[in-house]
């Protein structure tokens, strides 16, 4: 009564596979058949267990016994062997008991040749690995994410290491490149992490582009990511080539610098560029045979941040000096950002934006960063105020409305009051929800005076905390403006929607207003309308009009608005 | 219309019971289903399911909904195109925050009724990177 068919003995011969079954149903016959270099082997399922060690060529096993004891053991026995099973049920028992036990596959009997086929091509795509098969997986995935950068695909220190050793051996030395990135926890902070992942592959893109094309493409150069945002060099010249001399090296990192920013730049836009700085360090690794190569390369290393890292203290003093010839000769212009009625389209308002004159100060970020070194914040601020407050006669029509950034911090400056706007009905205060209130009844009482007066305010990035809306409603705000980081991708994420969906829903309850900020595809805009925004911001609208232009800048004697 | 066959779900709970359900439930809608226990055997079988859409359940022993779904989307190749859906409730907003951190795409709630998390799929579906 057991036989052993063959279902294609030419294919046979070149691999074989066999399929291990207790059933002679003729279904199976049939699937088999259609495995292209498969075979049938039938066994008495009491076999099973034994057989599946014993067959060299077992691939997999489809058990339709409703013996549980045999069942059972035959899928211990598979698994242990890392073989696939599929299990035919006559009953609902039988197939209970087959996913208890983790089977790959399972179907009911009877079933069409066709369907079984499919199940044991189905189970042997996917073996589960279990035990220590899965563990060593898993492991092995761990530790390949250890090694290579995934989002970069650069090798992380200890493979760049590796690489680097026996080069540097021969040549007997190396130069050592820290470049640190400033600033992209920023663009995390303020536009979620995925701008930042597709941030950093334009970075590591136009590392390796400009590699390639550079004086260092004569040599052998390991990349590797060290930190979250910084990437070191290892440049061992070529043999019969010198090293690149120090100006040499410097020139390259002028030009590697400017070559990365611009490719942010056009990639990611102005502001993210604006907002990023590259700071580079280098060191000279010279072999010496004594000391082991590791630590003589670990000091190279460290020695090349340090130096980064003095470079960018270099460069803060700079900028305070920077900023505080800005503050003299009011070198802050203005960029007016449409704010429009997500239905019609129309302009509602603008939002404000400062930026630097100087070329190192153009991110308004940065600005204020630096203003935060200098403790120059509140002259800053005034500045950044008057100035947008200067521009919106020329800039706005009557109905529409300025909405202007404003540091809870600002609430405590003394030349900060009230009666600084002749319309205050056309002003909307935006606080961030980021910077934490110190004394929390003090400024309700400071928004209080403002609001009677008949300024409007705004949450600026709503939701980008886990506070959510309690500490939104708290300010009673008439505008809610949408964290970016939700907005980004929106059309795509669902959990994003639900909650711009419960901001919508809350701020209608409230009688206030909602704001997406960032919108810079239609996909995007689509998502916001649809979901009942009320007004929209972003480049796939407008893009900032510039009101007061660097050349509008004309240095002034120092203008401070007076403290009181 | 997409062919369901051609789209790949991986099931992830450590509850069998529900995991044969949403199983059974959507093999007869005719995706290929794999199943996997534990946040651990869900990365084991990455490579071999290659799914274009995860199940994840949040409240695992071991690993839980959370880094399985921040490792998942850490994957060099597949990393990229995966939708994963966690299923939980996420009620609160501190919750929401967390699962856009973890670069979650949806959520469907438990207990589910199961036309709902068909729909839910079929929304991620669409948006799944088309197909050469």
């Amino acid at each position: 009564m057991w036989r052993c068919c063959r279902a294609n003995p030419d294919r046979a011969r070149v691999t074989l596979s066999v399929l291990l079954t207790d059933s002679d149903d003729s279904a199976i016959a049939e699937a088999v058949a259609q495995l292209e270099t498969w075979q049938l082997s039938v066994k008495h399922e009491r076999d099973l267990s034994l057989l599946i060690e014993q067959l060299p060529d077992v691939r997999a096993v489809l058990i339709t016994t409703d013996n549980p004891t045999a069942m059972r053991d035959a899928v211990e026995r598979a698994r242990e062997r890392g073989i696939p099973t599929i299990v035919g049920s006559r009953d609902e028992t039988t197939r209970r008991r087959a996913v208890e036990l983790r089977v790959d596959e399972w179907y009911r009997i009877p079933a069409p040749s066709e369907e079984i086929a499919a199940r044991v091509r189905s189970a042997i795509s996917r073996t589960i690995p279990t035990g220590e098969a899965l563990a060593d997986r898993v492991e092995r995935a761990e530790y390949e994410r250890m090694l290579y950068d995934g989002l970069t695909g650069l090798p992380t220190l200890p493979v760049a290491l590796e690489r680097t050793r026996s080069l540097i051996k021969e040549r007997g030395e190396m130069v050592v490149l820290y470049l640190n990135f400033v600033r992209y926890s920023k663009i995390e902070e303020i536009y979620g992490w995925e701008k930042l992942d597709a941030v950093l592959e334009t970075t590591a893109s136009a590392v390796r582009e400009f590699l390639t094309d550079s004086a260092l493409s004569a040599s052998r150069v390991t990349t590797s990511f060290a930190n979250d945002d910084d990437f070191i060099f290892f440049h061992v010249p070529l043999p019969d080539v010198a090293a690149a001399t120090d100006p040499e090296i410097t020139t390259l990192v002028v030009h590697l610098q400017q070559h990365v920013a611009s490719r942010i730049e056009a990639t990611h836009g102005e502001d993210v560029g604006a907002l990023i700085d590259i700071y580079v360090g280098r060191s000279h690794v010279y072999y010496n045979p004594k000391v082991r190569l590791e630590r003589l390369i670990y000091r190279g290393i460290r020695e090349a941040a340090n130096n980064a890292k003095s470079v960018e203290q270099r460069e803060r003093g700079r900028r305070i000096t920077d900023l505080k010839d800005s503050l003299r000769d009011r070198g802050v212009y203005i960029d007016y950002h449409p704010i429009v009625v997500a239905e019609t389209r129309k302009i509602f308002g603008y939002e404000a934006l400062a930026r630097g004159v100087r070329r190192s100060l153009r991110s308004p970020e940065v600005m204020f960063e630096v203003a935060a070194d200098g403790d120059l914040i509140w002259e800053l601020s005034r500045l950044c105020r008057a100035r947008a407050i200067e521009g919106m006669e020329a800039r706005l029509t009557h109905d529409e409305l300025l909405f202007l950034n404003v540091d809870p911090h600002d609430f405590a400056d003394p030349a900060f009051t009230e009666s600084e706007v002749k319309q205050p009905h056309r002003v909307v205060i935006e606080i961030t929800e980021r910077t934490a209130i110190k004394d929390y009844p003090k400024f309700k009482e400071r928004l209080k005076a403002f609001r009677e007066r008949g300024y409007r305010f705004a949450v600026d990035d709503a939701g980008s905390g886990y506070a959510g809306l309690g500490s939104i409603a708290n300010l009673e705000p008439d505008f809610i403006k949408l964290d970016m980081s939700l907005i980004n991708c929106i059309d795509t994420n669902f959990i994003k929607q639900n909650l711009v969906a419960s901001m919508v829903r809350f701020a209608n309850d409230h009688g206030a207003m909602v704001i997406a900020e960032g919108v810079e595809r239609a996909e995007e805009f689509a998502a916001v309308q649809s979901l009942g925004v009320h007004l929209v911001q972003g480049f796939y609208l407008h893009r900032p009009i510039r009101h007061s232009g660097p050349e509008a800048a004309v240095p002034e004697a120092a203008p401070e608005p007076a403290a009181t | 219309m997409t062919d369901p066959a051609r789209i790949p779900i991986l099931v992830v709970d450590d509850n069998k019971d529900n995991a044969e359900i949403m199983r059974q439930y959507l093999e007869a809608q005719g995706y290929p289903i794999t199943v996997a226990y534990s946040g651990e055997e869900a990365l084991g079988v990455m490579d071999t399911a290659k799914p274009s859409i995860v199940l994840l359940d949040v409240m695992m022993p071991g690993k839980d909904g959370w880094e399985t779904c921040r490792l998942m989307k850490q994957h060099p190749v597949l990393g990229r195109s995966i939708r994963i859906i966690m299923v939980t409730a996420l009620h609160a907003w501190d919750d929401k925050r967390e699962a856009l951190q973890t670069g979650a795409d949806d959520y469907v709630e438990k207990p589910f009724d199961l036309p709902q998390l068909a729909k839910t799929i079929e929304r991620n579906v669409a948006m799944l990177p088309s197909q050469p």
